[in-house]
């Protein structure tokens, strides 16, 4: 029970050197090539999004048991709890945007006259834009927080009241959280295009961050079982989180299917123009989007042998980051990178270096307390729970 | 009676039912079923009841739906009578979506229904006569082969140290 | 399985197994009260009213309705999604409560299940009454004719069809599966007559063997996991009735899952409404506890916030998307004629969702009731706001007119609502409103159970 992950200095050095050879190559391609800036940016914004999606997505996981009151989710409650740490990290990543604003958002420097920005001035205009950065995350540093602080408390003291502290912050971050999700979506992703509009947008963002950071948990949780922690996690655990994913995926997926038809159905063209272009020039992806974040999760997930399995689930788990990290990309690079948005050499070693940087916060958060929280009042329920 | 089919052994609660289950398979007797009234964790492990392949049915049924619904909404507008609906092609193929969902679900819950009802052989009958009216109640039966000698006495000794409430042929 | 002290039991009384038997089938074992009586009365009232404004309605004509060219829809196809709505409650607690493995549904789960199909029984009137021509109601459904012409697949409106039939179907499956074994347990409580062989007839034979409990049980999640993305499906369906057209406040993506959050929110707020009603009127508190009106009160809490999250959403696009269309449509939503509906909507369903906040009101029962019949009025009104306010100022300004519904459109409501309660009332003396044998399957642990503080009947 007091078994606490010990971060290596294996796995440490393993990290800075993939993190140390990704911004190398990031740089001689950079320098060598001549990529655009907006490509560069572009890409920037996109792991921005992807990882800090996984760390609000594993808050969203734990605030809802905790207001749910659900039990079995106690014993691994520290994974998701320190995939939260990246939050602040990615704060002072997205203030970095600052430089590149011009690149990719054309509603910040733009020539001549444009009536529809004209009127979306009052909100996309470079300080609010800045402000309201700052207001999303300090919201959610102070929240996820004060949620660890209290996690932090039942660790050496049985004292409820940390308990509840823990249920209020969580019920605040959960609105919090859909509200801020909803106008940062819109902020940093919606904004790529600023002649579209799509009212669902920001509930889609918010579904996927859920199921990237469901899917981040369970490869997290096989990690660890490898490396033989955590003997406390069991097939029933596996099994709910595995529920999840396949349900929240086929929620994603319903998602998608809305935003999609909707418009293909209204035919016009204000809104139309997102999809001409994705499907234009990015035929392959945008199918390939549906197929690895649907039928992959639908048919790998259906039966409940493979939902108890941990290595098939992780396995599936992977390719549905892949798949999400597809979807990010589809909605990012073609409106931040126009003509230069590609999947090649500059893509991939950023997205290295930033998963490099994600798992070594985690890992850092992980091994700075025990695994299991020993005075959790539902850690009882957690262990001996079957389903 | 003689050559009475079953011996029943009646409980007033799952726990020592489940345990007479165990002791009865452990002393090589015969379950030919056993009656609650509510299904009981466990017994189905006991009994080695295999998974239902109820699901399957459902799954096969639920993908035949689904292309019987597609097929024939593709079949309606590009070959029997393709008309322009606002604009949109012959073969639209999202807005097929709705009504192949809503058959897949249909055709794959009807069939389980009723591949449920089928080997369960459930059907309307307004004479069937329970084996105890009590058992949709508050007892618990377990039902007994009693074609290799067994008698009531002989599994009342071999169920002894369990609470059972009776036990008859 | 250990449950940790925190949680508060869901059965009280410890009771024994013949104890829920006998408690929960004396309504049909025993006479009606009063109180029964006067309800069905009121109630049948109601429907009586209906049924004549319906006759009303396909004798006259549609005419006798309050729509004009400009307000095509307006009362009817409100009630219709409202009802639609109400009737998700008893699929999300059936079905997905079911597989999030709460056992707190097990006591409600029969009553609401009861309730989505005469909700949806209600709302799919309105489909058939509001054609001009009810005769040639056959038109909508695709079979080889003489006229060489197939059904538009491509319409919401057959879409709905399918839907909803769909819906109603699985539903029926999913409420009759489940109501066997205790049609069982009826069947053999009592002595003779035909009230038995009827039972018996229905009960299909069922003996509690437990290789049928286990296909049984089986068979019960797999109907819940089909009727999960069914729930999902039907009200996206009924939504896209109007955002498939390119009307401003129609046009908009986020109406499907919006509809269905919505959907779920009044849908609990009824099953709460005809809840905290039967248990006081049939002494069922013990099952009913004031955990499980709490936890549903959390459910309305979640949904109620996707509502409004919905309405900001709404509200912060149609201005960003500078299309004066949309602007004008929202603008006139809040400060046109009709804008005392839009506070309504805003105040009901914002306000009620957003007070449950407070412990103390969760687990007020008096509270609770009113709240949500509140609810439910700001939900149906939200409904009007979407379709009458959306319509009646559109593109053309010299079509602008207003809509003002006639006795006939009052009565249709206030028939379904007779109709829904009546049938209600039936079925609370013809099955058992509560499952006997979930609520016996869980009844051991609760019992054993010990934690929690001092449960408050209210």
């Amino acid at each position: 029970m007091e078994e606490q992950f010990i971060f290596r200095k294996q796995y440490r050095n393993i990290l800075i050197i993939i993190m140390a050879a990704a911004l190398l190559i990031v740089l001689t391609v950079m320098i060598a090539s001549g990529t655009g800036a907006s490509r560069i940016w572009a890409n920037i914004l996109l792991n921005n999004q992807f990882f800090l999606g996984i760390a609000l997505g594993a808050a969203f996981f734990v605030a809802v048991n905790r207001v749910a009151l659900s039990g079995w989710h106690t014993v691994l409650q520290r994974l998701p709890d320190s995939m939260t740490a990246f939050i602040p990290v990615a704060f002072v990543l997205m203030l970095i945007m600052y430089f590149g604003m011009n690149s990719i958002y054309h509603w910040s420097h733009y020539e001549g006259y444009d009536e529809i920005l004209e009127g979306k001035k009052a909100w996309l205009n470079v300080p609010f834009f800045f402000i309201r950065l700052i207001f999303y995350f300090t919201g959610w540093i102070a929240l996820t927080w004060l949620m660890r602080k209290n996690t932090e408390s039942l660790m050496v003291s049985s004292d409820l009241k940390y308990h509840n502290r823990r249920k209020i912050f969580a019920g605040i971050y959960l609105v919090f959280f859909g509200i801020t999700v909803s106008a940062s979506s819109w902020d940093w992703i919606m904004s790529l295009e600023p002649h579209w509009y799509s009212t669902i947008f920001g509930w889609y963002v918010l579904i996927g961050m859920f199921v990237t950071s469901l899917a981040f948990l369970i490869i997290f949780a096989w990690f660890l079982k490898r490396a033989g922690y955590l003997p406390q996690l069991r097939d029933d655990h596996i099994h709910d989180l595995s529920i999840l994913l396949f349900a929240f995926s086929v929620f994603w997926s319903y998602e998608w299917y809305a935003e999609y038809f909707l418009i293909w159905y209204g035919h016009l063209p204000e809104e139309t123009s997102y999809y001409i272009t994705r499907l234009d020039d990015h035929k392959l992806l945008f199918y390939l989007n549906l197929v690895i974040n649907f039928l992959v999760p639908f048919f790998g997930l259906i039966r409940v042998r493979s939902k108890r399995n941990l290595s098939w689930a992780a396995l599936v788990a992977a390719v549905v980051l892949i798949g999400h990290w597809i979807d990010y990309w589809l909605m990012i690079m073609p409106g931040a990178a126009g003509e230069e948005a590609a999947i090649g050499i500059p893509e991939i070693s950023m997205t290295l270096l930033y998963a490099g940087l994600f798992i070594f916060v985690v890992f850092r958060s992980l091994a700075r307390g025990p695994l299991v929280v020993k005075n959790d009042p539902f850690l009882e329920e957690s262990l001996s729970y079957e389903s | 009676m003689d050559n009475p089919k079953y011996i029943s052994v009646y409980f007033d609660d799952e726990d020592p039912m489940r345990e007479a289950v165990k002791k009865l398979l452990a002393g090589r007797e015969t379950i030919i079923d056993v009656l609650t009234p509510f299904p009981v964790h466990g017994i189905d492990r006991l009994l080695s009841i295999r998974r239902s392949r109820i699901p399957v049915g459902g799954f096969i049924f639920g993908i035949l739906g689904a292309a019987f619904a597609f097929g024939f909404m593709t079949w309606v507008f590009t070959v029997s009578y393709p008309l322009i609906f606002g604009g949109k092609p012959f073969f639209a193929a999202p807005s097929f979506i709705p009504i192949t969902f809503e058959v897949t679900v249909l055709f794959s819950g009807l069939a389980m229904a009723f591949a449920f009802l089928i080997r369960s052989k459930l059907k309307p009958d307004s004479r069937f006569n329970s084996p105890d009216e009590r058992i949709t109640d508050d007892r618990f039966v377990i039902l007994v082969d009693a074609a290799n000698g067994a008698t009531p006495e002989k599994i009342g000794a071999v169920l002894s140290g369990i609470r059972t409430l009776e036990i008859k042929a | 399985m250990f449950q940790s002290p925190l949680r508060q039991t869901l059965i009280t009384g410890k009771k024994s197994y013949r104890d829920v038997t006998r408690q929960i089938l004396s309504p049909m074992v025993n006479k009606a009260g009063k109180f029964w009586y006067l309800g069905i009365t009121l109630s049948g009232g109601a429907m009586m009213f209906g049924l004549f404004m319906i006759f009303w309605t396909i004798w006259q004509g549609i005419g006798t309705w309050g729509e004009n060219r400009t307000v095509g829809w307006a009362l009817e196809i409100t009630t219709f999604v409202w009802w639609i709505g109400i009737g998700h409650a008893g699929t999300f607690i059936s079905a997905i409560l079911l597989l999030f493995r709460q056992r707190w549904r097990n006591s409600i789960n029969r009553s609401a299940e009861a309730m989505t199909l005469i909700a949806v029984a209600c709302a799919a009137l309105f489909p058939l009454i509001h054609l001009g021509r009810p005769l040639l109601t056959f038109f909508i459904f695709p079979y080889p004719n003489t006229r060489l012409l197939w059904v538009n697949f491509n319409s919401p409106l057959v879409w709905d069809v399918f839907a909803i039939s769909t819906y109603f179907t699985i539903s029926l499956v999913f409420w009759y599966v489940g109501l066997i074994p205790d049609i069982a347990t009826l069947r053999d409580k009592l002595m003779s007559g035909i009230k038995k062989n009827v039972y018996n007839f229905l009960s299909f034979s069922w003996k509690g063997s437990a290789r049928d409990w286990h296909r049984h049980e089986i068979l019960s999640i797999m109907l819940a996991a089909i009727a999960t993305p069914l729930v999902l499906s039907v009200h996206s369906i009924v939504s896209m009735d109007f955002a498939t057209s390119i009307l401003p406040g129609w046009h908009t993506t986020i109406f499907p899952p919006y509809f269905v959050a919505g959907a779920i929110f009044s849908g609990f707020a009824m099953v709460l409404t005809l809840l905290i009603i039967a248990r006081k009127a049939m002494g069922l508190e013990d099952f009913i506890t004031v955990e499980h009106i709490e936890n549903m009160n959390k459910i309305l809490i979640a949904t109620g916030s996707i509502v409004g999250l919905a309405y900001l959403t709404e509200l912060f696009i149609s201005w960003y998307s500078g299309v004066e269309y949309e602007q004008f449509a929202l603008m006139n939503r809040m400060t046109g004629p009709y804008w005392w509906a839009y506070w309504i909507m805003i105040i009901c369903n914002v306000g009620s969702a957003q007070i449950l906040w407070i412990k103390k009101l969760r687990r007020n029962l008096w509270f609770t009731f009113f709240l949500s019949i509140v609810i439910n009025i700001g939900m149906w009104f939200e409904r009007f706001v979407i379709i009458v306010i959306s319509l009646h100022r559109d593109f053309l300004t010299s079509s602008w007119t207003m809509y003002k519904p006639t006795i006939v459109e009052y009565g249709l409501l206030i028939g379904t609502l007779g109709i829904f309660f009546t049938v209600f009332f039936i079925f609370i003396r013809v099955f058992p409103v509560i499952s006997i044998f979930e609520v016996k399957s869980i009844l051991k642990t609760e019992n054993a159970f010990s934690g929690g503080k001092e449960i408050n009947h209210g």
